[in-house]
């Protein structure tokens, strides 16, 4: 029936355009899409009644398209507000020109003006008449499917984000059902009587012995289509590296959300800082004096090896739109000032999809689709790069003096959690090391500007840019206790690691330091690439450290912020760091100053330590942890749940069959043996049920043609079962043999069947291999088996469902048309 | 071996005429059945095949080659129950009369008078019925079927119980007519008697060198008591389930790709009939399925029709019940 094809390739086209969704801030499109499809296809099937070939009913289509779309959008210049007019096509075509002008202005998800809104009714109509061409006119359902992928991989194409598993559920569901009902119709070419209607014969019990074998063709084939989605669905969740972002991670934004990674920031940065040709990156003016540092990235987690960040789950709800960015975390008491900076980054600039902004960033003006991490600031954009782009950043300034920072607080929990947690690899002679050179620090601020000093004065690091960039945890601990040489990366990732160590929230950044001034314009080169490690002090926030030689002999426009400078009036030497600005504050008073609060931070890194050692390790090993204490839960919990099933099932059973109370006498179904007396007609069956389900567990096959007796008797053969499993297998299928066929009042032995049960499946268990008496009480089939029937009974309910939709749809429009 | 067996039973011929319980039925069977498997050695489903249909008031195809103890066991069962059995042997001439009998002018009463053939008996033992002319074979199907004997328009009624016992060769042995499918209908159930194993073989050897021991055979039983072990055996109780597998059972078969002709709603008639006959030989006052199935073959397979390409592929009606009994779930009580 052409009528119900042409029903099935408007619904697959309306599914396929489910798709589309993430392209838009509102649903409003739907509605115009729905009607341009109901538009073309009715169109089509108009001229299909006609009867004069493939490209008139697609004219038809077109015309029927047109005429909605004018009815929609061009009215007022129509004749009769639906007759096209030069005047309605005009406005038409004006329209798409803004619609298209508009849709290259924003970035998806874009708001619907009447331009976007019209093309898109007219795309969604244009795949639909040629949906409708292929599938219905020309017979080629599978062509079909180009057309609607088309259309679905609009979004991909533009978003760079998968949209949800639904959508593409329902845009693979639309498709198989297109295909499903062509295959129908073709079948029916044949002239073989298939089953159509299931339910137009209601009387057509007789012909169960021909109708059974189209039906599980087709029972079959819609298992095996829903499968495939449900594995396509499936399938990626497994898989590293394919995000189905839209299914396990919240669907927050409105529209899709994406996991960000760069796969090694640190990499590129040794690359940088060794091109020869030394170009600038970016140039930026100021109105900061001394311009702090731009920071890329915010390496936040420490594998044993490399610092990397933890993927950033990105929503619409990110997007930098000018507004005031999240705060910095942790910058409450300490002095701050605002900075604005406007960089332009050199168009050269390639595959740069962060932005580098002094931090803290407060407040962005930039084009093109960028966004904030909130926790760590870091801007970045999931299609746009900064190549080529001028923008203007706030960036608020803290300035805390050495007091603040030793007056810190105690650090709040998830910042302890996330932020000193190091894997146990981590030899305990860094450790150890760490503790020596900061042994006479009181404070959390003062173990870190000993460590400042220990990498850039006391230890005798030497900056050495020919270092081979560090591969694994062995090259850093090889840098810190033997060869003390290399460039920025080593000493950031080091001085971060020891600060984590010491229980100093620590992560480490990735930039630019300030670079060169000349007329007033600041220029950073690739060698002014930098990692630096940030730590974090309660009341200031991130703050930035420099344990990388500067200078000639160093990182050239690396600067130690001021806060630092406080050197311990103990330490002799001041030397080799050029810019090393000595201020000499009273520091002597330190120490006596922050007893106070060292306690409390000693006593917070003590509970980490504690803490990591207790449960297998905070942050990194504790998320190893965790994953494999939940596999190994999962596991467990999947292979106990047959059991637990079997269990389930058998205690369900004997709790139907117990002595009925009235209520329950009443409610029992008759079944198909003779009216039985419930009581002991249920325990037989119980017993009988569960006797069955314990053949299946031990392997033994229980077959559908054989009665009670029949079934006995073959067991009791085969097994060479002793007498006393014979006998109570022959009680129990006694007592269903009654229950079943004998007469109603017949006195059905109720007695010790469940002991007789045990009996028996204690014979059953001491007659098979071993191997299957452990299969039968660790993963009892019969457990799997009734999974399965639910599962495939879900399965068939929900194609079938959609079957029948889809016919009661085509049935309504067929009574509608003949009418 | 032959001789004695049936020493001990006589009693069972008059038994308290009003207990004609289920207990009794097997004791009676028993004896007949021992009865005539003194006779016919190792073959005891068909004797109590044959059994089951004298029960189910049916009749009864035995069908082999020449020399397997057809006739034997016909006669043996014939002679086992005391009523009247009379027995026909079927050739290429006989008329129809010959078995219903005709009216003969009395010269001295000066009017017709019939005279009964050899159908009014008990027990009609029907030898080679398959030697006769589709004619004179059609001639049994109103005695068959409906127990009464039209002759020039008077009705004669058949006495219960009435019971034809034919033989027949199989249809490819020479001079056979085939049964008409409508006779082949009205028997109960065919069964094959199939080559003795040679022990059984080597008894018979011994027992029939002598003399005939259908000789030494005394009825074990009457008509009266026939009747009564029909009635109680009429009072099986078939469970509508077991009904709905048999019904089932048979439609299969007009289904079957196999089959050009499936069995007919007689044929379920038949089969529950003989079921509830086969179950209270198992002194069970229920029907089982196991019932239903052991008596698929023989009550169906006769009145099946393969097609061409079965019979060219000889699959035989037999194998096509037996799969469907094979394949068809028993009835059970819901899940």
């Amino acid at each position: 029936m052409r009528l119900r094809m042409t029903v099935v390739a408007a619904v697959a086209t309306l599914a396929g355009s489910v798709g589309l969704y993430p392209l838009f801030t509102t649903g409003r499109w739907v509605w115009a899409a729905l009607g341009a499809v109901l538009c073309a296809a009715g169109g089509a099937a108009a001229a299909r009644r006609l009867g004069r070939g493939a490209p008139l009913d697609a004219a038809g289509g077109l015309l029927a398209l047109l005429l909605y779309l004018t009815a929609v959008f061009a009215h007022g210049r129509a004749l009769l507000w639906i007759i096209p007019t030069p005047g309605s096509v005009a406005h038409l075509v004006s329209l798409a020109g803004s619609g298209w002008d508009a849709v290259n202005r924003y970035a998806a998800p874009v708001p619907l003006v009447p331009g976007i809104l019209m093309l898109v009714a007219a795309g969604v109509g244009l795949v639909a008449v040629l949906v409708d061409a292929l599938a219905v006119r020309l017979r080629r359902a599978a062509l079909a499917g180009l057309p609607l992928l088309a259309m679905y991989s609009v979004p991909a194409a533009v978003r760079e984000e998968s949209v949800s598993w639904l959508a593409f559920g329902a845009g693979a569901l639309g498709f198989l059902m297109l295909l499903t009902a062509d295959a129908r119709e073709q079948v029916g070419g044949w002239g073989r009587a298939v089953p159509a209607a299931r339910r137009d014969a209601g009387a057509a019990d007789a012909a169960d012995g021909e109708r059974v074998q189209p039906g599980a063709l087709a029972a079959s084939g819609r298992r095996i289509g829903a499968a495939a989605v449900a594995l396509a669905v499936l399938v990626p969740l497994a898989v590293p590296g394919l995000h189905p972002n839209g299914m396990l991670g919240g669907d927050d934004g409105g529209g899709g959300s994406r996991t960000v990674t760069t796969p090694d920031p640190l990499v590129s940065l040794k690359r940088e800082l060794t091109r020869p040709d030394d170009s600038v990156v970016l140039t930026y003016r100021t109105n900061d004096a001394e311009p702090d540092y731009l920071r890329l990235y915010a390496l936040d987690r420490f594998d044993g090896d490399r610092w990397t960040y933890d993927p950033l789950r990105s929503t619409p709800r990110d997007r930098v739109t000018g507004g005031p960015l999240p705060a910095p975390p942790g910058l409450t008491l300490a002095p701050t000032r605002t900075v604005r900076t406007r960089v332009t980054v050199r168009p050269e600039v390639r595959r740069m999809t962060f932005l580098p902004v002094p931090y803290a960033p407060a407040r962005l003006s930039v084009d093109g689709d960028w966004r904030v991490h909130a926790e760590s600031l870091m801007v970045y954009s999931l299609r746009d790069s900064a190549g080529g782009r001028t923008y203007t950043v706030d960036s608020l300034r803290a300035e805390p003096t050495a007091a603040d920072l030793s007056a810190g607080g105690s650090y709040p929990a998830d910042i302890v959690r996330r932020f000193t947690a190091y894997p146990r690899s981590v030899p305990a002679a860094i450790r150890q090391l760490a503790e020596k050179i900061t042994a006479r620090a009181n404070s959390a601020y003062e173990q870190a500007v000993l460590l400042q000093r220990w990498f850039t004065a006391e230890g005798g690091f030497t900056y050495d840019l020919s270092a081979p960039a560090p591969q694994h945890g062995g090259d850093l601990t090889a840098f810190l206790l033997r060869s003390r040489h290399g460039y920025c990366e080593q000493f950031a990732a080091s001085m971060a690691l020891m600060a984590r160590l010491l229980g100093i929230p620590a992560r480490v950044a990735m930039g630019y330091t300030p670079g060169t001034l000349s007329n007033g314009v600041w220029t950073v080169r690739s060698k002014d690439a930098h990692a630096w490690p940030e730590l974090y002090f309660q009341g200031a926030g991130w703050v930035r450290f420099e344990p990388t030689p500067a200078g000639a002999a160093g990182q050239g426009t690396a600067v130690p912020p001021i806060y630092t400078a406080d050197t311990d009036p103990t330490s002799p030497d001041d030397t080799g760091t050029s810019r090393n600005r000595t201020d000499p504050r009273e520091a002597r008073d330190e120490p006596s100053r922050a007893p106070s609060h060292a306690p409390a931070h000693r006593d917070e890194r003590l509970d980490d330590t504690g803490a990591a050692a207790g449960d297998g390790g905070t942050g990194f090993p504790a998320g190893w942890a965790a994953l494999v204490a939940g596999l190994v839960a999962g596991l467990l919990v999947l292979l106990g749940a047959p059991m637990a099933v079997r269990a389930l099932t058998r205690r369900r059973r004997w709790a139907a069959a117990e002595p009925p109370s009235e209520p329950r006498r009443r409610l029992r179904a008759p079944g198909g043996g003779p009216p039985r007396g419930t009581g002991p007609a249920d325990a037989a069956h119980a017993a009988w049920r569960e006797l069955r389900s314990d053949a299946r567990d031990h392997g033994l096959p229980f077959r559908a043609n054989e009665s009670p007796r029949a079934t006995a008797r073959r067991l009791t053969e085969t097994l060479e079962l002793e007498r006393p499993a014979r006998e109570a297998l022959g009680r129990i299928a006694m007592a269903e043999e009654l229950a079943r066929y004998a007469r109603s009042g017949a006195r059905v032995p109720r007695g010790a069947l469940r002991a007789d049960v045990r009996t028996v499946r204690a014979a059953f268990a001491a007659a098979v291999p071993r191997r299957t008496r452990w299969r039968a009480r660790v993963l009892p089939p019969s457990a799997l088996e009734s999974a399965g029937r639910g599962t495939r009974a879900a399965l068939d309910g929900a194609t079938a469902g959609a079957t029948d939709l889809s016919r009661a749809a085509g049935d309504a429009l067929r009574r509608v048309a003949r009418r | 071996m032959a001789v004695g067996t049936h020493d001990g039973e006589p009693a069972t011929a008059d038994g308290p005429p009003g207990a004609a319980g289920l207990g009794d039925l097997v004791r009676v069977a028993g004896a007949i059945r021992r009865a005539v498997e003194s006779v016919v050695e190792g073959k005891a489903p068909a004797v109590r095949l044959a059994l089951t249909v004298l029960l189910a008031e049916g009749h009864l195809l035995i069908e082999d080659v020449p020399g397997v103890g057809k006739t034997l066991l016909a006669k043996a069962l014939a002679r086992s129950v005391d009523c009247s059995v009379r027995r026909v042997q079927f050739t290429p001439d006989l008329l129809p009369s010959d078995i219903t009998g005709v009216s003969a002018y009395d010269q001295e009463l000066r009017e017709f008078e019939f005279k009964p053939g050899p159908v009014f008996a008990n027990i009609v033992v029907g030898d080679e019925i398959n030697r006769a002319s589709p004619k004179t074979q059609s001639a049994l199907l109103e005695c068959m079927e409906e127990r009464q004997v039209t002759v020039d328009g008077t009705t004669y009624r058949l006495e219960p119980p009435f019971m034809v016992v034919a033989t027949q060769n199989p249809v490819e042995m020479e001079g056979t007519y085939p049964l008409p499918e409508a006779q082949r209908d009205r028997f109960t159930a065919r069964v094959s008697m199939g080559y003795p194993d040679p022990a059984a073989e080597l008894a018979m050897l011994d027992v029939h060198g002598g003399r005939s021991p259908l000789d030494d055979l005394v009825p074990v039983a009457d008509a009266a008591d026939v009747r009564r072990l029909i009635e109680v055996a009429r009072g099986t109780h078939v469970a509508p389930s077991v009904k709905r597998y048999a019904v089932d059972l048979v439609a299969a078969t007009r289904a079957h790709p196999d089959l050009r002709l499936g069995a007919s709603p007689r044929a379920t008639l038949h089969l529950l009939r003989a079921a509830r006959a086969y179950a209270a030989l198992d002194e069970r006052d229920y029907v089982l399925p196991d019932d239903v199935q052991d008596l698929a073959v023989p009550v169906l397979a006769h009145r099946l029709l393969p097609t061409a390409e079965a019979r060219v592929a000889r699959r035989r009606p037999e194998h096509v019940v037996a799969d469907l009994v094979k394949r068809l779930p028993v009835p059970a009580p819901g899940k």
